[in-house]
């Protein structure tokens, strides 16, 4: 096989006509390894290689090895101490609590963002009027264009925008609500009290999401032919039937692609945080593992034991992954549209 | 192999890389790699410059010095002025100052590799937690023995006890520039108009608050990043109530320390207050800074627990007349081992020089620079707050009725002047505030305070891998 394919690449040029080439020979050998192939090993294949192993392994090797240390993160020198930084942190009732609080939000985080995101990009192109041609809502460009804006904006910018709104005295949203007479929302701290914080700032993060999403089904959505929909719209399907039986069957693998993104974000969420909650809001309720490595490798300079997380966090998000692909298994994987 | 026994096929490779790509994006792990680490040889950085009374240090002539500093509240104008007066005594050295404003995260590589820069102000939320490198500092017992530039003794120019907060198992390896002064901050001009007095006592806290809920304002009011400031006051006046022991049982995380009888006192004394709905509802959702204006400007709360510094970081949000004032917290009975005139007092902005910097005689005369006449009346009068160099501001506060308040509180003190390290030694001001900001809105009670603060206490005592410093 690999004969066929290297030869189909480059040896109509190289190999003269008339049954020389013979395999195994040296002869044959030599003559294949042209600059052109070597070349193209050189660029596609070996330089990405070293690329990957010098800037993403071995800095994964690094610091998994550092979480077997007790480096401080300011000296050359370290001792190694074995699993006992593993041992600290399962029983790190701050670190388990920010565990705890990354899978809520990595559970609650992609179902709501993606499924607001379906139901708008069902609207947008094929919820429109029954009649004629399978269309989207009257002005579906416009909404198309607006609903992408949050994303547009930094995730940092959203973040300080957001702790103004959610100002407890001076901020929009408890204006909003004391002005039409809730007064039990003056002075209300939506990010300071333990009931609320976490749900605020889930709201922020699926706020400044959906729009992408939703441009993402809408070009999968695109790329389904129209008579698929037409067809189902003949046999009587509804809109909601239309979605979930046709709609989103068809582009499943966006949807995992999706789920797999937006999770890996739900589980790190720092730079939200840093802009809403920088201090791991009321009672931790909105700590995540990635701030309180932050604060262990730089303010308590203990970088060994952050780096015991910064390895728990990546075992969790690749555990996220495995599941999500399990998921889809489940859930009729097998009749995988285009495999 | 695929799921179904199939060979690697196509679309199982691209999964894979997915999933490649979903532990790329675990960045955070990344994080942690260091590009290398350095070679653990130190420079033996052997100053060829001549030792004389001008040249303490012996700086080489034609070297630089290379100073980071900490751009916060205070900017690096003044490090910068430093710099020129260096430069201008010492022919030949060039002084190079850079601006960072996270420190730790910008330092950490060079450290690492054996190469810090020769003085850094290690200051502000991002600063490296001086228990993590106490070990490659250099000793400044020469810095304060040393001539200044007007020739007397650094050290006999000093505020006393300055030296208290550098000093680490009696190592003197962090030089605390700014003087801070914690108090309990009030507009002068408001009290006088209501005809208020400045309560001694959290009772007189108490009827205060009534007085002031009469007129519809509040009592206090907190930010969430800054709700530990009411713990710094705390802390404050249980040492005042009950001394010493209160101060050395919490420096050196005693069990239990969090439940001395002054400490208690002082919660309930606050829990009363907060009961009695003085404090304004909603900062544990307010940026500190919105919260103090509040203060500073908007007059919806009348008093606030700070350190000096409040009155640069309020500027341009005071309300113009305010006369900030401050007084010293405020103390739980009569009879209080030390006298409500007592005061935390320390000093902050510290600047250190690493010992394995390349020129640490240049390192040193930076900081004789910044310690004689001329560059700490140019740091008081740019910056309306004291240097640890007494006498460099006059009666008038350069027209800062804060800064003058800060001398005049200094005075009365005398030799009753106190703080204390544990807090920022062990950066546990994270975890306490989320505790205080759930007590300051109601949300707990002093039990739970109580427990809260011990939890943190315990955790960092209890944890043989981060080092303690014993205070006595």
């Amino acid at each position: 096989m690999t004969t066929l394919t290297s030869g189909g690449l480059t040896s109509g040029v190289s190999a003269p006509p008339g049954g020389l080439r013979r395999f195994g020979s040296a002869r044959w050998r030599r003559r294949n390894l042209t600059f052109d192939k070597i070349s193209f090993f050189l660029v596609f294949l070996i330089i990405p290689v070293a690329f990957y192993i010098a800037f993403v392994v071995s800095p994964f090797v690094q610091a998994a090895y550092f979480s077997l240390t007790d480096w401080t993160g300011f000296t050359p020198a370290m001792n190694f101490i074995g699993l006992s930084n593993y041992a600290k942190l399962f029983t790190d009732s701050t670190f388990l609590q920010a565990v705890g609080n990354n899978v809520l939000m990595a559970i609650v985080v992609p179902l709501v963002t993606l499924a607001l995101a379906m139901f708008f990009a069902t609207l947008v192109t094929v919820g429109g009027s029954t009649r004629g041609n399978v269309k989207g809502l009257r002005n579906s460009s416009f909404y198309r264009v607006v609903s992408f804006f949050p994303y547009v904006v930094p995730a940092i910018v959203i973040g300080l925008i957001w702790s103004q709104i959610y100002d407890p005295n001076s901020g929009l949203l408890n204006g909003i609500l004391t002005r039409i007479g809730l007064e039990q929302f003056t002075s209300f701290p939506w990010l300071g009290d333990a009931r609320t914080a976490r749900w605020a700032v889930m709201f922020v993060i699926i706020w400044g999401l959906v729009g992408f999403y939703m441009v993402l089904f809408i070009a999968a959505i695109k790329g389904v032919p129209a008579e698929v929909f037409e067809a189902a719209r003949i046999d009587g399907a509804g809109r909601f039937r239309t979605a979930v039986s046709i709609t989103i069957p068809l582009i499943r693998e966006n949807v995992q692609t999706a789920f797999i993104y937006i999770g890996i974000l739900a589980l790190d969420a720092f730079v939200y945080m840093a802009a809403l909650e920088p201090g791991g809001g009321p009672n931790n309720t909105t700590l995540v593992m990635a701030q309180e490595l932050f604060n262990t490798a730089f303010t308590k300079g203990q970088f060994g034991y952050a780096c015991a997380m910064g390895v728990v966090l990546a075992i969790i998000t690749l555990a996220y992954a495995g599941l999500v692909f399990l998921v889809n298994r489940i859930f009729g994987g097998k009749s995988e549209v285009g495999e | 192999m695929g799921i179904y026994g199939k060979p690697l096929g196509r679309r199982d490779f691209l999964r894979g890389s997915l999933a490649a790509a979903a532990l790329a994006a675990t960045g955070s792990l990344a994080a942690c790699a260091t590009s290398g680490t350095g070679s653990s040889t130190t420079s033996s950085s052997a100053p060829a410059g001549q030792v004389s009374d001008t040249n303490p240090f012996g700086v080489q002539s034609g070297s630089t010095v290379d100073a980071v500093i900490f751009n916060g509240g205070y900017g690096i104008d003044y490090a910068e002025f430093a710099a020129k007066q260096v430069q201008a005594k010492q022919s030949g050295v060039t002084v190079k100052v850079t601006p960072t404003t996270k420190v730790a995260q910008t330092l950490q590589p060079r450290f690492v590799a054996g190469n810090p820069p020769d003085v850094i102000d290690n200051s502000g939320a991002g600063l490296i937690g001086i228990n993590t490198i106490r070990d490659q500092l250099a000793e400044l017992n020469d810095v304060i023995e040393a001539k200044n530039y007007e020739g007397t003794v650094i050290k006999d120019t000093l505020y006393p006890g300055v030296m208290n907060p550098g000093t680490f198992d009696g190592k003197f390896i962090v030089l605390n520039y700014a003087l801070t002064v914690y108090a309990l901050w009030y507009s002068a001009s408001l009290f006088e108009q209501m005809g208020w007095t400045v309560p001694k006592t959290y009772d007189e806290m108490l009827s205060l608050g009534a007085e002031a809920k009469g007129k519809g304002k509040y009592l206090l009011g907190w930010g969430k990043e800054a709700a530990t400031y009411y713990q710094t006051m705390a802390i404050g006046s249980a040492i005042k109530e009950g001394g010493d022991e209160v101060r050395l049982a919490l420096e050196n995380l005693k069990p239990g320390c969090w439940s001395l009888p002054p400490i208690q006192d002082v919660f309930n004394g606050l829990k009363k207050i907060i009961d009695a709905g003085y404090v304004k509802p909603g900062g544990s959702g307010t940026q500190f800074t919105a919260a103090q204006a509040q203060w500073s400007n908007a007059e919806q709360f009348i008093l606030y627990p700070s350190g000096g510094w409040i009155e640069n970081e309020m500027k341009s949000q005071t309300k113009s007349g305010f006369k900030m004032t401050g007084a010293p917290e405020p103390v739980v009975s009569s009879n209080s081992k030390m006298p409500w005139e007592a005061l935390h007092s320390t000093a902050g902005e510290g600047y250190i020089v690493p010992s394995q910097g390349k020129n640490v005689a240049g390192g040193k005369e930076f900081m004789r620079a910044m310690l004689s006449h001329d560059a700490a009346v140019n740091f008081a009068k740019t910056k309306l707050s004291s240097t640890i160099v007494k006498g460099t501001v006059p009666a008038d506060g350069f027209g800062s009725t804060a800064l003058q308040s800060q001398i005049k509180m200094l005075e009365s003190a005398g030799s009753n002047i106190f703080s204390w390290n544990f807090v920022d030694l062990y950066g546990m001001n994270t975890d306490q505030l989320v505790v205080w900001n759930s007590f300051l809105s109601g949300d707990s009670d002093v039990a739970k305070l109580t427990k809260g603060l011990q939890d943190i206490t315990d955790k960092v005592a209890k944890d043989d891998s981060i080092k303690k410093v014993q205070v006595s």
